[in-house]
């Protein structure tokens, strides 16, 4: 047993190192981490797949798929520029309405894809504006990760925590959801002070916005409409997910094999855009803490916290509110929240039970989606619009984002803070 | 047959000290798809393509097409200006140096399989010597022409 224990500590903090040093394949580096465990004897093979949670793996690739066939039909780019032209053409409503749409989509679909679509039509618009777009991008940036944590299927820690707890599409809107249009405010007021007052144009730049015809950017109507029947009745069923007794991997491929029905689309083409590293990474993942499971390090660690808390519910919820917020703006925050979701199961028995502990999963989900926004590399949308940035000639740094960002993540989980202890900790 | 059979000689080339004015002149006289660029001894260190021209007109995120349908746009931003700053760019910042070449010997079905399968659309394969020194060009055409004559006299 102690030997396993080592090997499998070892092994753990290995792959952290390598995943934060970032130089080969995350992906890879997770599978080597598995590989090495079963190799040496730590895991056999059945308990390594008996650790792989593919409730996760299969919503994940059944909304990779959707995604992919959706943004086919242009929707995305039409929604970014009904925002602007919501917005007048004024830069800094333009701002504002990027934001809210930004949100709204990254809670229904993954936050890189939407600022993969979204963020383009922001440079044309800046460019046609002739102002900055990095206000804008940063903005983006926030509301895809803000507009994630609401919902079961917006960000992939709440796939994994709603996937290992039993928690519906339902429970994260009820419970995370309600916090969200206030933390997403609390990102653009002061950034109204930082950037609003510098953004004036003139009637004539706005309407150069105004002409642009949106339902151009619509390149397949018929597709558009076959997704939007797909989307509504996989959304719908994720909202009726209690009542219906459905796992959300169900729903998901359920609905993506729906959507390859009726579209006819190649199921082999499509599958060649899923992130397949994001896959092959999760399941590394799992497997390597289902290790740290099975050699009892997780409990331990757990008996350890409860120690230091003394089983206080409040003191629990805020330490891992902000502990996740600041660990996932510098790390990973998948790896980060499969560790902690074994750890908080594991003192679940201690502090009254699984229905007792809720709110401590709200707070994981919280701090880990929210904290993504805190540095560049915090989350994989900042990372990618940062890349977009660079290609376009408008490259921002580590730090220029980071000393922008990092207090506007704070805020956000200020006012999480509030919230959790207003609604679940006061009484 | 052979790559030096069908490749057209004497092409119009350009030299990486030429301003990009010139190569624009040069190509909106000479009817020709692309043009070689090569050094003092003749040897190739690249092509200008019409294709290339235009990826330095449009924005980037355009031109590497993350938004490839623009026709929701009336007018791309500063679209005119753009245009005149092409001139005063040099040769080298608009060259392609991922350019196709074979050697003179290259059977002609090699340099047609070359056309059917490179990984972005070529517009012509350079025909060069050992020492990257340009002998001809050849266009799909003047493949496809030698091969439809090629089959006639077997008949």
């Amino acid at each position: 047993m102690e030997a396993k224990l080592i090997i499998a500590v070892v092994v753990f903090i290995a792959v952290y190192g390598l995943l934060i040093w970032d130089k080969i394949n995350r992906a890879v580096v997770a599978l080597l981490g598995a590989g090495a465990l079963v190799v040496l004897g730590v895991l056999n093979q059945e308990a390594a797949v008996h650790g792989i949670d593919f409730n996760t793996l299969g919503l994940l690739v059944a909304m990779m798929a959707i995604v992919t066939i959706c943004q086919k039909t242009g929707m995305f780019q039409y929604l970014a520029i009904r925002a602007a032209k919501a917005a007048k053409g004024d830069p800094w409503m333009i701002l504002v309405s990027l934001s809210v749409v930004t949100a709204l989509v990254s809670a229904l679909l993954d936050n890189v894809t939407t600022v993969l679509l979204t963020v383009p039509i922001t440079f044309l618009l800046t460019d046609e504006l002739k102002i900055e777009p990095y206000p804008f991008l940063v903005a983006q940036i926030m509301s895809s990760n803000i507009g994630g944590t609401a919902t079961l299927i917006g960000d992939p820690p709440n796939i994994m925590i709603g996937s290992a707890v039993g928690l519906t599409f339902m429970d994260f809107v009820l419970n995370v959801g309600p916090i969200i249009p206030l933390v997403l405010i609390g990102m653009i007021v002061p950034m109204r002070f930082i950037y609003g007052r510098k953004m004036k144009v003139s009637d004539e730049t706005r309407n150069r916005i105004m002409q642009f015809n949106e339902s151009e950017a619509i390149t397949d109507r018929a597709l558009l409409k076959k997704c939007l029947v797909v989307l509504a009745v996989v959304i719908g069923a994720f909202i009726f997910q209690k009542p219906l007794h459905l796992e959300a991997a169900t729903i998901g491929l359920f609905g993506a094999a729906v959507m390859f029905l009726i579209t006819g689309d190649d199921l082999h083409h499509v599958m060649e855009k899923a992130e397949w590293t994001t896959i092959f990474f999760f399941m590394g993942l799992f497997v390597i803490v289902h290790s740290l499971v099975e050699v009892g390090l997780i409990k331990s660690l757990a008996e350890k916290t409860l120690e230091l808390t003394g089983g206080d519910m409040k003191v629990t919820g805020m330490t891992i509110l902000w502990v996740s917020a600041v660990a996932s703006a510098f790390i990973d925050n998948i790896p980060f929240v499969a560790t902690m979701i074994p750890l908080i199961k594991g003192m679940a028995p201690a502090m009254g039970g699984p229905d007792a502990v809720m709110p401590l999963w709200w707070a994981l989900s919280l701090g880990a989606c929210l904290g993504g926004n805190g540095t560049l590399i915090g989350a994989s949308a900042n990372v990618v619009v940062a890349g977009m940035a660079h290609k376009n000639g408008h490259a921002f740094s580590f730090m220029k984002f980071t000393l922008l960002a990092f207090p506007l993540m704070l805020i956000s989980i200020v006012i999480s803070a509030v919230y959790m202890y207003l609604r679940y900790f006061m009484y | 047959m052979n790559a030096s059979n069908i490749m057209t000689t004497g092409v119009v080339t350009l030299r990486r000290t030429n301003t990009m004015l010139d190569a624009i002149k040069l190509i909106s006289v000479k009817q020709i798809r692309q043009v070689p660029v090569v050094d003092e001894n003749n040897k190739v260190i690249g092509v200008i393509t019409p294709r290339k021209l235009m990826q330095a007109i449009l924005p980037p995120y355009v031109a590497d097409g993350t938004i490839a349908d623009v026709r929701f746009a009336p007018e791309l931003p500063e679209f005119v200006e753009k245009i005149d700053s092409l001139a005063s760019k040099s040769i080298d910042d608009i060259l392609d140096r991922e350019f196709v070449s074979v050697g003179p010997e290259t059977h002609s079905m090699e340099v047609a399989a070359l056309f059917v399968n490179a990984k972005k659309p070529v517009e012509s394969i350079l025909v060069v010597d050992d020492g990257k020194r340009l002998l001809g060009i050849i266009s799909p055409w003047d493949v496809f022409k030698r091969l439809w004559e090629y089959s006639g006299k077997k008949k």
